[in-house]
């Protein structure tokens, strides 16, 4: 496909080619990180025959943020018999956890990244916590970018808030990220290579890393 | 805690930890709220664990949505449990969710541990546990769904049965340190491959068999005594191990070697606490240990369940847990944070300079809540208004509904709801975090004289309507006659409110902003002392603080005072004889210009700008011109914008009347209620309206008298 011509999207078809291809060579590049699994969703049987889904990447965990939670204290202490064969733990260190999506949007035919962060009890990590664990420079792109959004949004398939990087500008910078390389321009967009080029852009605001491997690799085959 | 028994360290557990993902809770409510009701039985559940894959943090026994029975009624499309994920290995459990937290409270917590310690021990007994390990590690979940807040209180227990007297520890190192190189790699190949085979990844307890050449492979339990003949064989109990702590095994050991204990009665019992890091098998974070145990007294009697422990501590204390999700379950909330996020964006890309905090906290005051009324209340919150107070004296009456977009058939049912009640209801239907009020009250109007009776009445609503505009920050005149707009006019003139009126014809439409009052700075109006009038109008200005022209109020325009025009009517046409495309127009002008005054720096000072050519599309605001009128038509679906002074004759924002309002208060008002020509008197427009009318007639006579008395029009 021409870039040229080209404005940016991708078919719901083609997002289902580059996120398989794309876990494929994550799990290649980075071994030491988990994989992302493909998650398949039916939706309701009178929509399309095509299976939709999304990728995933979860339970990634965060130590010693220094984050207060506190759960509700009011109960009274419940007599059971003493146990010395169970140890008793000193706290450690705060954890949290963030899950990743990698879904596709209908209307904007981008893929967009979900988000969501929580303590291991499951409560939900609200924006203003999960902001501290952002990369530094990240809170100065969200301020500044005119691309970068953070919203917090359904799900398309969990039916519950996650936050989103809202994903109005992502052709448009799709198009000129494509438009600048200049191996890319010449061999026309692959759709292979669609994911690995928006999440290395994505992924700095979240923190998430691209290896430059995986990058290059991308450029070198084509 | 080291109290020693034969000289050895007792053998401590890391207990099991639980983790509860948001879904599991959005499905139980979901499940209450559906299919059980008020039902309480308890509910079978599945946890799912896997082996620690990390360091510094122990695995977590997780609940989730799938844990529960599927919800048929829930559009849900997650996938349903499959068996063979390596990731989680499936544990059986069971729910008590109770009713009322008192029930909650209530439930007797050593009874329900003790009723699936029983399951666990006669699964270890008919030899279930053999066929199915993961049925030692049963666990139980209390709860407690608070449905109005959104809060789920709860409480994990994970039996364990107790050994007495407790095991010992013999010996526990990592496992890289006890096998020799060839089994370490022996070892790992084939715990890999149970890990790698879908048939076995989810099976927590298996043998490990190494034979004199350090060739390893591992069997299921149940093949034991096959395994143990070979008695030149290594042989280890293994299990998936959700602990990461060097010096602890995890809990799910606790079981086995009570089945051990009763069904093998082996004396010291060798270990593999197995643990991965990214998928694989690692010796270095996995352990190898010896413990010696000792068959309890009363394990004999087959019938008899052992003690167990196992509820789980929060925080070190033996208290329930609570969490919390109104945020992303409370559907108001979500309302909240879906209208706020598309305000949001709408600043983001169009508009930085949105004042979205000046627009929540605004209070706007709708005298009227009819055509107008209704949908400048919903442009109102389409903005991000959130309070909003409407004041209308009437009911809604059975053709209402079609043009007062507020209001349903129900609305107009035995005798029709007061208006002011039926649109509050329907904005906190429409938009739940409303903060909306409904004032039901007659606004009083000159030239319509009241019976004495019904005097006190009347200027207890004057002064009601003088506190209501006090306490809002903006008036919308949404009326549907020239005189009942009067006394607000004035009202908003002596307190400098922005107002604005909106005012329909037949085809034709006005919406304007008032300008500010005569009053020009912050002058307190309480506090002066009784001085003659010329005083007071020198203390009033004319002009506003910057030296130019005050715009115009709705009266200004006109010279004629507000009495009842039932005769001359060209703007304030009854609603129903409007045609209906003027309202939600003249509403959503009137609405825009509010938001223009607000993000204007002059605000209710600010000059009254033309739309014409050189302006188009590059004005220096934001959010564009901003006018002091616009007048539409749409016989010619047109519509221009006009600038218009105030004058100082005007029968509601001249300084005369203002000043007049402020000396004597209701019993001013009362006056020009009372007395139709009062206002005119009182402006000096009767000496005007006569002298023009003299002139008329001396034209018309030809005569010459009283050619002194002209005035220069």
């Amino acid at each position: 496909m021409e870039v040229l011509s080209w404005d940016g999207t991708l078919s719901s078809r083609d997002f289902q080619v580059a996120a398989r291809a794309f876990a494929e060579n994550w799990k290649q590049f980075n071994p030491a990180l988990p994989p992302w699994t493909w998650v398949p969703c039916l939706k309701q049987p009178s929509r399309l025959s095509q299976e939709q889904g999304y990728l995933s990447l979860e339970k990634i965990c965060l130590l010693g943020s220094n984050k207060e939670h506190e759960q509700e204290d009011v109960d009274e202490e419940e007599p059971e018999p003493v146990d010395n064969a169970t140890l008793v733990e000193s706290a450690g260190p705060q954890v949290c956890y963030y899950d990743f999506h990698i879904a596709y949007s209908d209307s904007y035919r981008v893929p967009v990244l979900y988000f969501r962060g929580y303590y291991i009890d499951g409560q939900p990590m609200a924006w203003d916590e999960i902001e501290k664990d952002l990369p530094a420079c990240s809170s100065k792109v969200l301020l500044e970018s005119k691309w970068t959004f953070i919203t917090q949004e359904e799900h398309p398939h969990l039916n519950r808030p996650w936050y989103k990087l809202h994903p109005c500008g992502t052709s448009e910078w799709m198009k000129l990220l494509f438009l600048g390389d200049e191996s890319l321009a010449k061999n026309g967009v692959a759709v292979e290579q669609y994911l690995v080029s928006w999440l290395s852009v994505v992924g700095q605001v979240v923190g998430l890393r691209i290896p430059f491997d995986m990058l290059n690799h991308h450029k070198s085959c084509n | 805690m080291e109290a020693k028994n034969s000289g050895k360290p007792i053998l401590q557990f890391a207990p099991f930890q639980s983790s509860v993902d948001e879904g599991f809770w959005h499905r139980l409510s979901s499940l209450k709220l559906n299919k059980f009701g008020i039902d309480d039985s308890p509910i079978p559940i599945t946890g799912f664990y896997a082996p620690c894959s990390h360091s510094q943090v122990s695995n977590h026994l997780t609940l989730l949505a799938e844990s529960l029975p599927s919800d048929s009624n829930e559009e849900s499309s997650e996938p349903g449990v499959i068996r063979g994920n390596r990731n989680r290995c499936s544990v059986p459990g069971v729910l008590y969710n109770t009713n009322t937290v008192e029930g909650f409270r209530a439930l007797d917590k050593q009874e329900l541990i003790k009723a699936e310690a029983k399951k666990i021990w006669e699964d270890i007994q008919n030899g279930k546990a053999l066929e199915d390990s993961s049925v030692l590690s049963r666990f139980l979940l209390i709860s407690f769904a608070d449905l109005k807040k959104w809060s789920f209180h709860y409480w994990f227990a994970f039996p364990a049965l107790v050994l007495d007297p407790p095991a010992t520890l013999l010996d526990l190192k990592p496992a890289s340190q006890f096998f020799s190189v060839k089994e370490a790699e022996s070892v790992s190949a084939v715990l890999n491959d149970w890990r790698d085979s879908s048939l076995t990844t989810d099976v927590p307890f298996f043998l490990v068999v190494i034979d004199p050449n350090s060739r390893a492979t591992i069997k299921h339990l149940k093949d034991w005594e096959t395994c143990q003949r070979a008695t030149d064989h290594k042989l280890l109990f293994g299990f998936y191990d959700p602990c990461h702590l060097p010096k602890n095994p995890g809990w799910p050991l606790r079981n086995l070697l009570a089945l051990i204990c009763s069904r093998w009665d082996l004396k010291s019992v060798r270990f593999l606490c197995y643990r991965e890091t990214r998928g694989f098998a690692d010796l270095g974070l996995s352990l190898v240990g010896e413990a010696q145990v000792t068959v309890p007294q009363g394990w004999g009697d087959l019938h008899n369940t052992p003690n167990a422990v196992g509820w789980e501590l929060n925080k070190g204390k033996k208290i329930p847990r609570c969490i919390s999700l109104a945020k992303s379950m409370d559907p108001t909330r979500l309302a909240v944070s879906a209208a706020d996020l598309n305000l949001k964006l709408m600043r983001w890309r169009a508009l930085p300079s949105l004042k979205l905090n000046t627009l929540s906290s605004l209070k706007c005051l709708l005298l009227g809540a009819g055509t107008l009324g209704c949908q400048v209340a919903r442009m109102l919150m389409a903005w991000g208004v959130r309070k909003i107070t409407l004041v209308d004296n009437g009911r809604v009456a059975m053709s209402n509904p079609l043009r007062q977009s507020l209001y349903t058939l129900d609305d107009c049912l035995n005798g029709g709801e007061f208006k002011a009640v039926a649109a509050v209801n329907s904005l906190k239907k429409i938009f739940p975090a409303v903060e909306a009020e409904g004032v039901v009250m007659a606004i009083p109007m000159p030239g319509h004289p009241v019976p004495s009776q019904e005097e006190q009445s009347v200027l207890d609503d004057c002064r009601r309507l003088h506190d209501l505009i006090d306490s809002h920050d903006a008036v919308f005149l949404l009326t549907d006659t020239r005189e009942s707009r009067w006394l607000p006019s004035l009202l908003c003139a002596n307190t400098n409110k922005i107002t604005i009126t909106a005012a329909l014809g037949f085809d034709s439409f006005l919406v304007m902003r008032h300008g500010a009052g005569p009053c020009s700075s912050s002058h307190d109006s309480k506090s002066e002392a009784a001085n003659a009038l010329s005083t007071d109008l020198n203390s009033l200005a004319l002009t506003d603080r910057n030296g130019g022209h005050r715009l115009g109020c709705y009266f200004c325009n006109d010279v004629v005072a507000p009495i009842d025009s039932t005769a001359n009517r060209t703007l304030d046409q009854q609603c129903t004889v409007t045609r209906p495309g003027l309202a939600p127009i003249a509403s959503a002008l009137a609405v825009e210009l509010l938001v223009g005054i607000l993000h204007h720096p002059d605000g209710i000072f600010a000059e009254g700008e033309i739309a014409n050519s050189s302006n188009n599309g590059s004005s220096e605001q934001p959010l564009g011109i901003l006018p002091h009128q616009i007048r539409g038509s749409l016989g010619q679906f047109s519509q221009m914008t006009l600038v218009g002074h105030s004058s100082d004759s005007c029968t509601a924002c001249c300084s005369i009347v203002v000043s007049e309002y402020r000396k004597r208060g209701t019993e001013f008002i009362l006056q020009a209620i009372n007395h139709p020509t009062y206002l005119e008197d009182v402006t000096g427009l009767t000496e005007l309206m006569k002298t023009a009318h003299a002139f008329q007639m001396d034209w018309d006579d030809g005569t010459d008298n009283d050619d002194d008395d002209c005035v220069e029009i």
